[in-house]
């Protein structure tokens, strides 16, 4: 039988406690074991962002970070920066400006662009592009990802608050 | 009507689920074990080790599924999993099924397999040379079983389909001609790279089969697994969750029929999640070499076009006979050429299958003829652009005459392009342009179902077989079923694709879905409210000229009478429905969806690149992408889908290439193989949608989202033309290969 570790560590800012085998990876623990599945596999080799996290406010990979690593550390997931009702800002910027379409890269360009933003409001667009040269996308050509997280930097906020949905209603669309 | 795609949110929040997100009970896990050997005979296989470790249930191999025989959607040529032979470097030759995932890749480890090497043809000219081996050692044709006709092979060879078509009498053309000018051009094969892999969970029970699978054709899944397993149709359950990107890598049908085969002898569900390297062993663009000859008068009128295109269909055709057949119509573009000789043929090769993708034969065909345009206009001494306005097929004309007549004005999306650049009136003398144009013909076959179900409260459920794969086909059905009816957009919900409640469509791809599948969705709205409409007619006895919907009901001109009352007082109970039903065929509006195209897909693209000369890497700094969509149904997601197709094909252009050496994959990982990031879209990118609203599609709509990646690679080769008169003609056009020319010309 495999040996179990034990790990505690902050899931969203919850305080959760389990014992893994070793070899555990972030990604399988958070997926699997806690059933949060808005984290996507893709490479699973830490090349295109999909499954990124937040680790102490920092992006990592999950794909390729073993659980054990993140004891008593705070682990943030799409999930911990969706609000109960309606979208994040951040979120609410992907949905206006249409940076998504098969969705399965969008929730670590969300994480990404969380951990961004946190650290740099108002980020220049050469450092929007640098910042999110680990993210890929197959759909989007990264044109209206990168005009929602411009419209972003240039916003001027204090709150991370909530948008409820009725906000979205102001998104154009033409209809024949 | 504004409103928000409902998909998005679900998407951007991380609650949309995809194949891998689902748990079916009691579900078990496969890994595929994959052949190393590009051609071999199976000599043995050992699996009793793997079987024997703690938490394997079973390992599927060839033999137990050798009496089903094969599959294929036009040559049947595929066994479910290898039997006694493997033509390709990734081949599945087994399948350990075990309780989880890391236990089914640990016991794969132990799967003991014995490769007897046979001679292989791993490139186009190995494949047609004397002798060649074999790859497959007869080809049985599935006429009209996918798309309407079959493949044309060759027995005895390795050419399984060669295409034909001839206008004209392009030698007599030649012989009067002042300048002929032929050109040899080469694409390579590409990975379809959608960032969620092939997934597929398949669930046998007894007769009846469910399978979940990011499949872009459900009902073509539907049909060779019944054929396959000798199921009826109506047992064979397909259910698509959100799908992670397509791109034609997921139509037709891929995985399905291994992971079923592994569920078939275990008679439990069975789920194989594949890797993205996995998936670069699964399907890819064809490769190509062509051969292009144009003959021009003193005027620099075509008067005859050639071609000759090979293609590389892999070791098994899927869908590549087609691709064949388009990329020989792709290559006339939206010119007017009285004399042509077209031939396409597709060649089995010991490499991973070829498949549809993005336009299909599309880049492979622009590619070579707008490079070859610019060599043509060069070598007369006229301006590149003016040799094409020159030759444009007008719109209402023919480009040959068994293709529908044009439906657009290319030099009207020539003109925006240009127009885009014209706030810089010319080009620095560091930068230059080029600019490349294409007009495809899209398979979108004329045959699609849909159902619109009306309640008693006002909401209504639309069910189509149409995946949403991020191009946003559920809000866009919702939205047509919301205008017919005339209710708001928030009332309508798309079902998810469920082959059990949706009727028959044919599939998701070749840019039909708006314009197919929305007519029939227009229809079913239509049927529904003549429902209602006769509902009052008959109750409140009043006539139906004097009727129509509003938001909530239908006015009788006096009154608003809600969908509430009229199902109340004709029911006699407060409860009920209609279910209207609308089809297409292809004798639907009397027989006009018949001709082929049903609308022309066509794009210009005008790049401008800075080239540094001391690697030899191009920069694309502005590009400009134009394309003619009758009319935009949702902007963002129409711009959306050109934005994408263009970045595609800045990775097509400069950097994508899966990789063989003599049939051993070489990048076939996400490591190695390269598509586009953020910092290499151009910073200053111009999407223009022009609207004429002359689409046969609902509100005059046009399909799209295929045409703007063909002008990409040829645009930016036409520029590295004509700055420094040097013209790559194998794609991509890297750093190594552009100073190299640079070097030589010096
Ligand atoms: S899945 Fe982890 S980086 Fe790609
Ligand atoms: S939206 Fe599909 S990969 Fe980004």
């Amino acid at each position: 039988m495999t040996n179990l570790h034990p790990v505690s560590f902050s899931l969203n800012g919850q305080p959760v406690e389990i014992e893994i085998p070793a070899h555990t990876l972030l990604i399988d623990l958070i997926r699997d074991r806690f059933g949060l599945k808005g984290t996507k596999r893709s490479c699973d080799m830490e090349v295109c962002g999909a499954c990124t996290m937040l680790l102490d406010g920092d992006p990592i990979s999950s794909c390729t970070t073993l659980a054990v690593d993140v004891d008593g550390k705070e682990i943030t997931t799409i999930e911990g920066v969706t609000p109960p009702n309606g979208l994040s800002r951040i979120q609410n910027a992907f949905v206006l400006h249409g940076g998504l379409q098969c969705g399965f890269c969008t929730p670590g360009f969300i994480m990404a662009v969380t951990a961004l933003l946190k650290a740099n409001p108002h980020p220049t667009d050469e450092e929007i592009r640098h910042y999110l040269h680990g993210n890929l996308c197959r759909c989007t050509g990264y044109i209206k990802i990168f005009e929602a997280v411009k419209s972003l930097a240039a916003e001027q906020v204090s709150e991370d608050a909530a948008l409820p949905v009725a906000r979205q209603r102001n998104f154009r669309l033409e209809t024949s | 009507m504004s409103s928000v795609r409902p998909d998005l949110i679900e998407k951007v929040t991380g609650r949309a689920e995809y194949i891998t997100d689902l748990t079916v009970p009691d579900m078990l896990h496969g890994f595929v074990v994959r052949s190393p050997a590009v051609h071999a005979r199976i000599a043995s296989i050992d699996t009793s080790a793997a079987r024997s470790m703690d938490g394997v249930v079973d390992v599927l191999i060839g033999e137990d599924v050798a009496s089903f025989g094969c599959w294929g959607v036009v040559l049947k040529d595929r066994p479910i999993i290898a039997i006694d032979r493997v033509r390709y470097v990734g081949e599945p030759v087994a399948i350990v099924i075990a309780e989880t995932i890391e236990i089914a890749e640990n016991a794969a480890e132990r799967v003991d397999v014995g490769y007897e090497e046979l001679p292989r043809a791993a490139t186009i000219q190995k494949a047609m040379a004397d002798g060649a081996p074999l790859i497959h050692e007869h080809h049985e044709n599935l006429q009209d079983f996918y798309f309407k006709g079959g493949a044309k092979p060759t027995q005895g060879s390795n050419i399984f389909h060669t295409y034909r078509n001839n206008v004209g009498d392009v030698d007599a053309a030649e012989a009067a001609a002042a300048y002929v000018h032929e050109d040899h051009f080469t694409f390579p094969a590409i990975s379809h790279f959608a960032m969620e892999p092939h997934a597929v969970i398949a669930d046998f029970k007894g007769d009846s089969l469910t399978v979940w699978a990011g499949a872009q054709t459900p009902t073509a899944v539907q049909k060779v697994l019944s054929r396959l397993f000798g199921l009826q149709l109506a047992k064979v359950r397909v259910i698509v969750p959100f799908v992670g990107g397509g791109f034609g890598g997921k139509a037709s049908v891929k995985i399905e029929p291994l992971v079923a085969g592994a569920s078939w002898k275990v008679q439990r569900p069975v789920r194989v999640a594949q890797s993205i390297s996995d998936s670069m062993l699964t399907c890819r663009r064809l490769g190509a070499e062509v051969t292009i000859r144009t003959a021009v008068d003193a005027k620099g009128r075509i008067l005859a076009k050639s071609a000759k295109l090979l293609l590389d269909g892999g070791a098994y055709s899927d869908t590549g006979s087609a691709v064949a057949t388009k990329s020989a119509n792709r290559i006339i573009g939206p010119y007017a050429v009285p004399n042509l000789r077209l031939e396409a043929s597709a060649i089995y090769t010991n490499t991973v299958p070829g498949a549809a993708f993005r336009s299909i034969g599309g880049p492979q065909a622009v590619w070579a003829k707008e490079s070859h345009m610019d060599n043509v206009a060069a070598a007369i001494g006229m301006d590149p652009a003016e040799f094409r306005l020159k030759n444009l097929a007008a719109r209402g004309e023919r480009t040959r005459p068994d293709l529908r007549a044009l439906d657009m004005d290319m030099s009207e999306l020539m003109g925006r392009v240009t127009q885009s650049f014209a706030s810089e009136s010319q080009a620095s003398n560091r930068r230059s342009r080029g600019m490349a144009v294409a007009a495809t013909d899209p398979a979108n076959t004329p045959i699609a179902n849909a159902i619109v179900r009306l309640k008693i409260d006002g909401s209504i459920l639309v069910s189509v077989s149409s995946i949403e794969v991020g191009q946003g086909a559920h809000a866009t059905m919702a939205r047509i079923a919301a205008q017919t009816l005339k209710q708001p957009f928030s009332a309508v919900s798309t079902l998810r694709t469920d082959t059990a409640v949706a009727p028959y469509d044919w599939g998701t791809g070749a840019s039909r879905s708006t314009v197919v599948v929305g007519l029939s969705v227009e229809n079913a709205a239509l049927d529904a409210a003549d429902q209602i409409l006769d509902m009052v007619v008959d109750v409140w006895e009043l006539p139906k000229e004097s009727l129509s919907l509003v938001e909530g009901g239908v006015s009788t001109g006096s009154e608003v009478l809600t969908f509430h009352q009229i199902f109340h007082r004709t029911l006699g109970v407060d409860s009920g429905e209609v279910v209207g039903r609308g089809a297409i065929t292809p004798r639907s509006k009397k027989g006009a969806l018949a001709e082929s195209p049903l609308f022309w897909e066509t794009s210009a693209g005008l790049a401008e690149i800075v080239v540094d000369e001391d690697t030899g890497e191009i920069h694309v700094p502005r590009y400009a992408s134009a394309a003619d969509v009758g009319r935009v149904i949702d902007r963002v997601a129409a711009e959306g889908q050109d934005e994408g197709a263009a970045a595609m094909g800045f990775g097509h252009a400069l950097y994508e290439q899966l990789e063989f050496e003599d049939g051993q994959p070489v990048n076939a990982t996400p490591i190695d193989y390269t598509i586009p990031r953020i910092s290499d879209v151009p910073p200053v990118f111009d999407t223009i949608l022009v609207e004429n609203g002359d689409g046969p599609g609902p509100g005059g709509a046009k399909g799209m989202g295929e045409g703007a990646i063909l002008p990409v690679a040829p645009a930016i080769a036409n520029a590295l033309f004509s700055a420094y008169g040097i013209r790559i003609t194998d794609l991509p056009m890297t750093p190594e290969k552009v100073w190299r020319a640079l070097q030589k010309r010096k």
